[in-house]
């Protein structure tokens, strides 16, 4: 360096030096021109040379001293370049940066912090470029120095960071930003919706430290004080508030808030600035205290945690894992209430396989368990001691248990239960008294326990917020019965038939006939577990009890069925469309049911004739052939039916012939069994079967002239 | 496998290591750029949020009982009182009010819309003094235990669309069903039922066909599937061991092949094995919890006059309401039972008496009865159709006899316990029962209301199947705050 070059840095360096001085103890007095004040905005550009250009003068002044060095020449003059280069343009960027302070806008600790900071940069960097060549200057000093420097650098730079970014500008994205959510219904509007709004997009530029515009977003007082251009808003005006024109102009305009390049705000952010300010801009109110259909109300609604899941905290810890997993079994289920909450849930089944362990067992999470469901289960009053010793219990169903009055007393000491379901546990009114002590109780189900209303007053007198539920009440009008039902699976015997009349209410008499007239509560059969029929019968039955009303009169027919052939074959075919099962339809001992399309008939237009086989030969007295008369479907009784028998398919005689009466007009659908009665009984291995339709039908018939169908389902042969 | 392994390891070495590292830090790198979300955590979390099995937050309800009305009864004859279509009896539609509703094809091109009031008379019932139709007169008793939703709407028009979008979120039939997703969420209370049945009832009425893909665990474990409990001997089918086989055979049996099954997972390690020894266990024990569920006989008399004496007939509705109690009380999470024979596109007062008279008092009676055992509060019950019908009448209008055709726009279901507010009515129609005025709740709304009530963010309760994750509600549905306690 030549010493005209050095000579005008030191002189520079001291005056820059000594101008800082001039400008830190002016202090506030000192006004700057309007000319200075671009210079004052470049501080943000220049800051960058010092702190490169001392970082690394510094870095070389602190290893100065090392052997390997002291002697480089280059190193050494280098370093003193270095250091009067960094020293001036922090000199320069420190006034700059004074000069900018006085603009308006710039206060606060962060500001003061980054000021005197940078100041010292600029003066102990100038100390030490001072001092460097002097006799007593060591090793120890120039590394002092060094890392002072250092240190006021970074320093200085973080603070001038927070000035410019905001506050943890740096660390923020990576920070718990996950603030707790608020539930709707403790949240304010001013503190949880409209405040988080300023926050992320207002106070980067109207905090305390930088009030741009005079303005500062961060507080009551502030908001309502307003900026330089005057109060933010009317209340209840949103249209002439200056708050929300600045958002609501144009991005291009100079005055849009915020500014172009800084975050802006949604519309939904924008909507809710307008229905606050248009509520008259209340800082005190609660979200729920808005009308439910305020709009305001609506939108805030949509990002706050809604009111139902707040969720009651637990003071106690989560029960270990394990314990959890091994008290888990078929019949015990242990499961969390929900994720993360230490609370559990109990659930026991199985009448068959509990015992009092199944509650003892749950002592490692006696803490935890605050609901038990024990809904039938013969828990005994001894075992409730178990059960007392839950000591967090919110919920207990005992429902239907072997639990009686006495056992109540040791329940006393749950202190938080607030629902016992005690259905179908047989209580007097004395034992509701033990409930008293537990005070924490809010709702109490006690239907089909014998006791009254009334009988809960006085601890209702006590504990003001019970709810007790007694249930259904017989109001005593008389309900009807269902009609009686047959158990029996078949309907259609060879010998006896043991009748199994039913019905599913209890202490039901069933009265019955079998002589087809309808069934009374006095004089007709009361049906009793053991009758047998011998012979086909059509029974009619209804049911009785006292205090409700009868059943209606149901009817069923059973059908004997003495010799059931060994082979049947068809002479004539049946029609295709109701051929069955084939001829074995007949036998099968399946009656056909009410419905004619549905396969289980056999059906023609022509006579139809089956031939029947026996491997031994019976002694026959009589032939039933069961039939359908539907004449709306032009379904008559057959017109006549012959049966014939013998020792075998030749030597057939004609047994019996039954004809029908002519059909009427009204009469009504119905499963007919036609019989075809033998003058003497006779032993036959071979019959044979004719029936034949009705030639034509009755004129009063829409198919008049056509032929009848003729339908069977089932033979019986006694 | 084990060679699999070795040879893995001898692939790598350091310089492959150090060669694939780059690529690996270099993709990575590029990842995050692409997905923003990638090293954030937030990925995992999003993940992590949902375990299945456990509730997000504390439950309001812990069970499900969802009484659907299959075929979609009239909101006009049941509960949206409307003086207003009487006072305009026989008098045209007006185009206004039918905006740009499209009809079904068959009243489309019916040449008039006489508009068609109720048959049946309302009367206001309970504190809440709703209205509420003479055809349920049992309901009407427990008014103010309900919360009735008169603003109900859907997208589809057609019963096994609008069914499936009841039952499943979507309405083309591959997703699972709500029930199969509650399964699914919260798991099962109890081991030794399903976590998730279906019992099915006929009245008389006109009726739709329900069919097993509405309770269908869809993409989901087949342990979520609804298990469908029948009226008869055999209430499920082949849960009974056959002729001749004892008790101690079944349990030898079950023992050698879960054994055997353990093997094939030890090789395979797939976890459908695991659920299906589950599902054999679960058989076995649900062979002695079954019958005693299904045994009515212990009933008192008090509840056979709650339900109704017909509680006692296998099959009946009021007998599956009766089973429906008992499924819930023994920890079944979410019982579906469907009544058929509400689609009265003719002849509607008539057959809607009757099918009123099929469900009014075992409906009401199943409210009462959790009630009065302490478990209103934590057992959710719905009641209503796949939509709503319309304000005029199909065919041809007559003083007594009218029908009604499809209509998605409106119409009413009711909710009681589960934490559901009692005692109110929720959103509003125009007077001619036509359009929403107030408060719509649309099926994803309702069905979000429904998971939230059980402690389930709808958000969060996913599955994610063929490279997409699933929701009940698809990417739609908010919780209906205002029925909420």
């Amino acid at each position: 360096m030549k010493s005209s070059h050095k000579g005008f840095a030191d002189g520079a360096l001291f005056a820059l030096n000594v101008f800082i001085l001039v400008l830190l103890l002016a202090g506030n007095s000192l006004v700057v021109p309007q000319w200075l004040q671009p210079a004052g905005r470049l501080h943000p550009l220049v800051l960058h040379f010092p702190i490169v250009i001392l970082m690394l003068a510094m870095l070389m002044e602190f290893f100065r001293f090392r052997p390997e060095f002291v002697d480089e020449k280059l190193y050494q003059s280098f370093t003193n370049y270095l250091l009067v280069l960094g020293a001036l343009f922090a000199s320069v960027t420190v006034i700059m940066g004074l000069l900018l302070s006085r603009e308006a806008g710039y206060e606060g600790s962060n500001l003061q912090w980054h000021k005197w900071f940078g100041v010292g940069v600029a003066f102990v960097g100038y100390g030490v470029y001072l001092i460097r060549n002097r006799e007593r200057y060591t090793a120890t000093i120039a590394k002092t120095g060094a890392i002072v420097t250092i240190f006021c650098l970074i320093m200085a730079g973080h603070f001038g960071g927070n000035i410019t970014h905001g506050d943890d500008f740096v660390f923020g994205p990576i920070m718990d930003k996950d603030k707790k959510q608020v539930p709707i219904n403790e949240a304010l509007v001013y503190r949880d919706v409209i405040a988080p709004i300023f926050e992320a997009k207002c106070q980067s530029c109207h905090n305390a430290d930088k009030t741009k515009g005079g303005l500062k977003l961060t507080d009551e007082e502030s908001i309502l004080k307003g900026g330089k251009k005057g109060k933010l808003f009317v209340v209840g005006n949103p249209q002439i508030s200056l708050l929300l024109q600045r958002i609501h102009l144009p991005e291009a305009e100079k005055k849009h808030m915020p500014p172009i390049g800084k975050p802006q705000l949604t519309d939904e952010e924008k909507l809710l600035l307008y229905f606050w300010v248009k509520n008259n801009a209340d800082f005190k109110k609660k979200v729920i205290d808005l009308p439910a259909t305020d709009s305001l109300r609506i939108i805030a609604s949509s990002f706050l945690k809604p009111a139902e899941s707040t969720e009651e905290t637990y003071d106690f810890s989560a029960a270990s894992e394990s314990d959890i997993k091994k008290l888990n079994n078929n019949y015990r289920v242990v499961y969390p209430l929900a994720a993360e909450s230490p609370a559990l849930a109990v659930n026991i089944y199985n009448k068959s396989t509990f015992n009092v362990k199944a509650l003892e067992e749950l002592s490692p999470i006696s803490k935890q368990v605050v609901s038990l469901d024990l809904n039938k289960m013969p828990v005994k009053d001894a075992d409730l001691k178990a059960v007392a010793k839950l000591e967090n219990l919110r919920r207990l169903v005992l429902n239907f248990s072997d639990v009686t009055g006495k056992g109540l007393k040791e329940l006393g000491g749950l202190k938080n239960l607030r629902s016992l379901s005690l259905a179908g546990v047989k209580l007097t009114p004395a034992d509701i008294k033990q409930l008293s002590a537990i005070k924490s109780l809010t709702e109490l189900a006690v239907w089909d326990t014998g006791l009254k209303p009334a009988d809960f007053h006085s601890l209702q007198a006590g504990n003001k917020q019970l709810k007790v539920l007694t249930g259904f009440k017989d109001d005593g009008k008389p309900v009807k019965l269902t009609n009686p039902e047959l158990k029996n699976k078949a309907v259609i015997f060879s010998e006896s038939y043991p009748l199994q009349l039913t019905n599913p209410i209890k202490g039901v008499d069933i009265r019955y006939t079998t002589d087809n007239s309808a069934p009374d509560s006095a004089r007709s059969l009361l049906y009793k577990r053991g009758t047998v029929l011998t012979q086909s019968t059509v029974i009619k039955a209804r049911a009785y009890k006292q205090g409700w009303i009868g059943s209606d009169t149901v009817q069923f027919n059973v059908y004997k069925c003495r010799y059931t052939p060994d082979s049947v074959l068809f002479i004539t075919r049946p029609d295709d469309k109701y051929k069955g099962d084939g001829a074995k339809t007949i036998i099968d001992k399946e009656l056909g049911g009410t419905s004619f399309g549905n396969g289980k008939w056999l059906a023609s237009q022509k006579d139809l004739e089956m031939m029947m086989w026996f491997n031994k030969p019976i002694e026959m007295h009589f032939l039933e052939l069961n039939t359908m008369r539907n004449i709306g479907s032009q379904i008559f009784l057959a017109a006549a039916i012959e049966v014939w028998g013998g020792p075998d398919k030749d030597h057939l005689k004609l047994l019996s012939t039954l004809k029908t009466a002519t059909p009427h007009k009204d009469d009504p659908f119905g499963l007919v069994p036609l019989t075809c009665k033998l003058k003497a009984a006779q032993t036959v291995s071979c019959l044979k079967i004719v029936a034949k339709p009705l030639k034509t039908v009755p004129d009063w018939h829409p198919a008049k002239g056509k032929p009848g169908w003729v339908f069977m389902d089932e033979v019986f042969i006694n | 496998m084990e060679k699999d392994f070795l040879e893995s390891r001898l692939n790598i070495n350091r310089r492959r290591f150090l060669s694939r590292l780059s690529l690996g830090i270099g993709s990575a790198a590029l990842g995050s750029l692409l997905i923003p979300d990638l090293f954030s955590g937030k990925g995992e979390e999003a993940e992590a949020d949902f375990i299945a099995g456990i509730p997000n937050f504390a439950p309001k309800a812990k069970r499900v009982i969802y009484l659907f009305q299959d075929g979609a009864p009239s909101q006009l004859e049941s509960f949206d009182y409307k003086p207003k279509l009487r006072e305009m009896m026989g008098q045209e539609l007006p185009p206004s009010v039918r905006g740009n509703q499209i009809l079904t094809g068959m009243t489309a091109k019916q040449a008039s819309f006489p508009l068609v009031g109720s048959f049946y008379d309302f009367k206001q019932y309970g504190e809440s003094r709703a209205w509420i139709s003479d055809l349920f007169p049992h309901i009407g008793k427990i008014a103010d235990d309900i919360c009735i939703i008169r603003s109900m709407n859907t997208d589809a028009i057609n019963h096994d669309p609008a069914l499936t979008f009841f039952q499943t979120g979507a309405q083309q039939g591959n997703r699972p069903s709500m029930g199969s997703w509650v399964s699914y969420g919260l798991g099962s209370e109890n081991k030794n039922l399903p976590a998730f049945t279906v019992l099915l009832s006929k009245g008389k009425g006109n009726g739709q066909g329900v069919y097993s893909k509405l309770w269908s665990n869809g993409f989901l474990d087949s342990i979520h599937q609804g298990v469908q409990f029948s009226s008869g001997e055999d209430p499920i089918l082949y849960l009974n061991d056959p002729e001749g086989l004892n008790r101690h055979e079944r349990r030898k049996m079950l023992d050698n092949l879960a054994a055997l099954n353990d093997i094939n997972y030890k090789e395979f390690g797939d976890p459908e094995i695991n659920t299906k020894i589950q599902q054999y266990e679960m058989a076995y024990r649900m062979q002695t919890a079954v019958p005693e569920i299904m045994d009515v006989s212990k009933e008192s008399d008090d509840i056979v006059k709650m339900y109704g004496p017909e509680c006692l007939i296998p099959g009946t509705y009021a007998a599956n309401c009766l089973l429906a109690r008992k499924l819930s009380e023994n920890g079944v999470r979410f019982v579906q039972l469907y009544h058929q024979g509400w689609d009265q596109h003719n002849n509607l007062p008539q057959e809607m008496a009757g099918q009123a008279k099929d469900v009014d008092q075992a409906s009401a009676a199943l409210v009462t009865d959790l009630k009065q055992r302490g478990l209103l509060d934590e057992t959710l019950v719905i009641w209503g159709g796949e939509f709503g019908r319309t304000n005029y009448s199909q065919g041809k209008l007559d003083a007594a006899n009218y029908g009604r055709d499809h209509h998605p726009r409106c119409f009413s279901v009711w909710m009681a316990g589960g934490g559901i507010k009692p005692g109110m009515v929720y959103g509003e129609s125009d007077e001619f029962g036509y359009n929403i005025v107030k408060d719509p709740v649309h099926v994803h709304d309702f069905h979000a209301t429904i998971l939230n009530q059980l402690g389930i963010d709808h958000t969060k309760l996913t599955f994610k199947s063929q490279g997409r994750r699933y929701r009940l509600t698809d990417v739609a549905g908010n919780v209906v705050k205002g029925i909420i306690t």
